[in-house]
C-alpha cells in the first residue's frame, strides 16, 4: 500500500490529473484502504503548499491541484462512509458580511483540507450570528475570515467583537486577504492574519499544535 | 444615476484635483435592472445603497463551449451566454423585451453620463482622465467567461482552444476600446488588468497565455493613436522587462503593489507612471503618514516628470477624507518644479 500512497502523492504534486484518477480507480478495485489514498493525496497537497510558499508553484498550480483533489475525493468519498475520519481539528471559515468574494477563501480551504483539517465553509457575505452559531456547533478552536474589500473592515471588527461578546473567548481568529497587515489585524482585534494561502495553513498548524 | 453623478459633482466641488475618472460608481443600472443581471450586485439593489458594486464570478462559459465561441462569438453570446447570466432570459418573450428595455436604459445612462462630463468640464474645468475601456484577452476569458478555476484548468487541459479563443478576442478588444471611447485618442483608455499579476501564473504560462494577446491589443490601439492606461492591479514586478517591450509612450503604467523603484528604473522616461499610494493607508493611516508617503513618491519617482499621483487601487468608501486631502495637498505643495 505504501507505494500507492507515494504514487498518489507524486502524481498530484506533478499535477498529473489522469494518473491521479487512474491510480485512485486502481486502488479502489484492489480494495485498498481509502484512508491511505486520502493520506497520499493530502501529503501531496502539503508539498504543493510548500512549493507555493517557496515561490516554485503559482496560483495556477494550486487551483489545478485543488480540482484534481476534488475529482479524486469524489471517487474515494463513497468508500469513506462509516469510517472514522481523523481530523487535526475543526475550522470555521467564511467571507465577511458585505463581501461576496470567494476565490481566495476557496484556495485556503483546499490547502487546509489537504493538510487534514475539517473545514466548515459558511460561504460569502456571512453575518456575525452565523459565524458564532457554527463555532459553537462544531466547537471550533479556530475561526477564519476572508475579506477582499478594504471597506469591509468594520463588519470584520464587529464580527470579532460579537464572537467575544458571545463568550467565545478561547477561539482564535484568523483574518485573511490580500491587503491585510498588522495594522488591520490590530484594528479588527484578530489573533492572526495571513495574506497568502500557505500562511493560513501555517497559522492553523500553530493553533492546533500540529 | 442622478445620485451617482451628484456624488462626483460634490467631489469636484470639495476637492482640488486635476482630473476626474467619471461617476463614482457603475453607471449601467438601467440595463442591469431591465435584464435581471446575475453576474453583478449593485449598490441600492442587491447591496446597501452606500456600498461599492461587486462582481459575481462563475464559469458562465463552460469547458465545452470553446468551439461554438470561436466559430461565432456574437451568436454564442446571444444564444448561450446571456441566458445564463440574466434572469429575464428564462422566458424568450421577456428576453426580447429585456434587451429592448436594457438598450434604451443603457442609452439613457450613457446620455446622462455624457451630459455630466460636459458639465464637469464646463463648470469645474475638469477634463476626464480617460475615455473608454477594454481588457486583456486573458482577462476577458478569465474574469467574465470561464472564471478563475475554469481558465486555470484550460491552460492545462485545452491550451490550444484557449489560445484560439484569445486570438479571436484581439480585434474585438481593440474595437471595443475605440468604440467605448467614442473614437477619442486624446485621453488614455482604461484597461484594468487582473490575472496577469503575480503570483497567478507561472512564468511560462505568463509568456504563453497572458502576454502575447495583451501586447497585440495595446499595439493595435497605439497604431490607432490610442494610449492605454495599463491599470496593473496587484504586483507586476516580475514582468516589468516584458512590459518595457511596448512602444514608447503607448501606455501609462499604473502601480498598485508593483515595486515602484523597479518600475521607475525599467519603465521610467519611456512611459508615464501613476499610482501607488496604498489604499489601506488612505483608510487606516494618518494624514502625516500619507504626506510622508506622497513626498517620498515625488522625490523618488516624479523628479523628472512623467508621474501622476493616485491611489494604488480604486478608492472605496472607507477612505478617510483627511487622508485624501493630505494626498492632494502634499502633491500641490511639494510636487512643483
Amino acid at each position: 500500500m505504501a507505494n500507492h500512497i507515494e504514487e498518489l502523492k507524486n502524481a498530484i504534486v506533478e499535477l498529473e490529473a489522469d494518473k491521479v484518477i487512474s491510480s485512485v480507480k486502481a486502488g479502489l478495485e484492489e480494495e485498498a484502504n481509502p484512508m491511505d489514498m486520502v493520506e497520499g493525496l493530502q501529503a501531496g497537497m502539503v508539498e504543493i503548499g510548500n512549493r507555493f510558499a517557496k515561490g516554485e508553484y503559482f496560483l495556477s498550480e494550486l487551483i489545478m491541484s485543488g480540482e484534481i483533489m476534488k475529482n479524486a475525493m469524489a471517487l474515494i468519498e463513497p468508500k469513506l462512509a462509516g469510517l472514522e475520519q481523523e481530523y487535526k481539528g475543526n475550522i470555521v471559515i467564511g467571507t465577511v458580511k458585505g463581501d461576496i468574494h470567494d476565490l481566495g477563501k476557496n484556495i485556503v480551504i483546499m490547502l487546509l483540507k489537504g493538510s487534514g483539517y475539517n473545514v466548515i465553509d459558511l460561504g460569502v457575505d456571512v453575518p456575525a450570528e452565523k459565524f458564532i452559531e457554527a463555532v459553537k456547533e462544531h466547537e471550533a478552536p479556530l475561526l477564519a475570515m476572508s475579506v477582499l474589500l478594504t471597506g469591509c473592515q468594520d463588519p470584520m471588527k464587529d464580527t470579532i467583537k460579537a464572537v467575544r461578546d458571545a463568550g467565545l473567548n478561547d477561539v482564535k481568529v484568523l483574518i485573511g486577504g490580500n491587503y491585510i497587515d498588522e495594522k488591520v489585524k490590530e484594528y479588527c482585534g484578530a489573533d492572526y492574519f495571513g495574506t497568502t494561502a500557505d500562511e493560513g495553513v501555517k497559522v492553523a498548524n500553530q493553533v492546533f499544535g500540529a | 444615476m442622478d445620485i451617482n453623478i451628484a456624488c462626483s459633482n460634490k467631489f469636484l466641488e470639495d476637492f482640488d484635483v486635476d482630473t476626474v475618472v467619471g461617476p463614482t460608481s457603475l453607471w449601467m443600472g438601467g440595463i442591469h435592472d431591465a435584464t435581471g443581471a446575475r453576474y453583478i450586485k449593485f449598490a441600492g439593489r442587491e447591496l446597501e445603497p452606500d456600498k461599492q458594486f461587486q462582481f459575481q464570478e462563475a464559469d458562465y462559459m463552460k469547458a465545452d463551449d470553446y468551439d461554438d465561441f470561436i466559430e461565432n462569438p456574437t451568436k454564442w453570446i446571444l444564444t448561450t451566454y446571456l441566458p445564463r447570466q440574466h434572469k429575464e432570459f428564462e422566458d424568450p418573450y421577456r428576453a426580447h423585451l429585456s434587451l429592448i428595455k436594457g438598450a434604451a436604459g443603457m442609452a439613457m445612462n450613457q446620455g446622462m453620463l455624457e451630459e455630466a462630463g460636459k458639465r464637469w468640464a464646463k463648470e469645474y474645468g475638469f477634463p476626464m482622465s480617460q475615455t473608454g475601456m477594454t481588457k486583456a484577452p486573458f482577462d476577458t476569458m478569465g474574469d467574465t467567461l470561464r472564471g478563475l478555476t475554469g481558465i486555470m484548468m484550460d491552460m492545462h487541459m485545452q491550451p490550444d482552444k484557449l489560445l484560439a479563443a484569445m486570438d479571436v478576442l484581439v480585434d474585438h478588444n481593440i474595437y471595443y476600446g475605440m468604440a467605448t471611447a467614442g473614437g477619442d485618442t486624446t485621453l488614455p483608455l482604461f484597461m484594468p488588468l487582473h490575472r496577469g499579476s503575480y503570483p497567478f501564473l507561472n512564468p511560462e504560462q505568463w509568456d504563453k497565455f497572458y502576454w502575447p494577446t495583451l501586447k497585440k491589443v495595446i499595439e493595435g490601439l497605439w497604431e490607432k493613436g490610442k494610449r492605454t492606461l495599463f491599470y496593473a492591479e496587484g504586483n507586476w514586478t516580475p514582468y516589468l522587462e516584458k512590459i518595457a517591450e511596448l512602444p514608447d509612450k503607448s501606455i501609462v503604467f499604473h502601480v498598485d503593489t508593483t515595486d515602484m523603484k523597479k518600475a521607475k528604473e525599467i519603465l521610467g522616461g519611456r512611459f508615464c507612471i501613476s499610482g501607488n499610494v496604498p489604499n489601506t493607508m488612505l483608510a487606516y493611516g494618518t494624514p502625516e503618514e500619507v504626506r510622508d508617503y506622497c513626498k517620498k513618491l515625488i522625490d523618488e519617482v516624479a523628479g523628472d516628470g512623467g508621474f501622476l499621483m493616485d491611489a494604488a487601487g480604486v478608492v472605496q468608501w472607507d477612505a478617510k477624507e483627511e487622508n485624501i486631502r493630505a494626498m492632494i495637498e502634499t502633491t500641490r505643495e511639494y510636487g512643483v518644479y
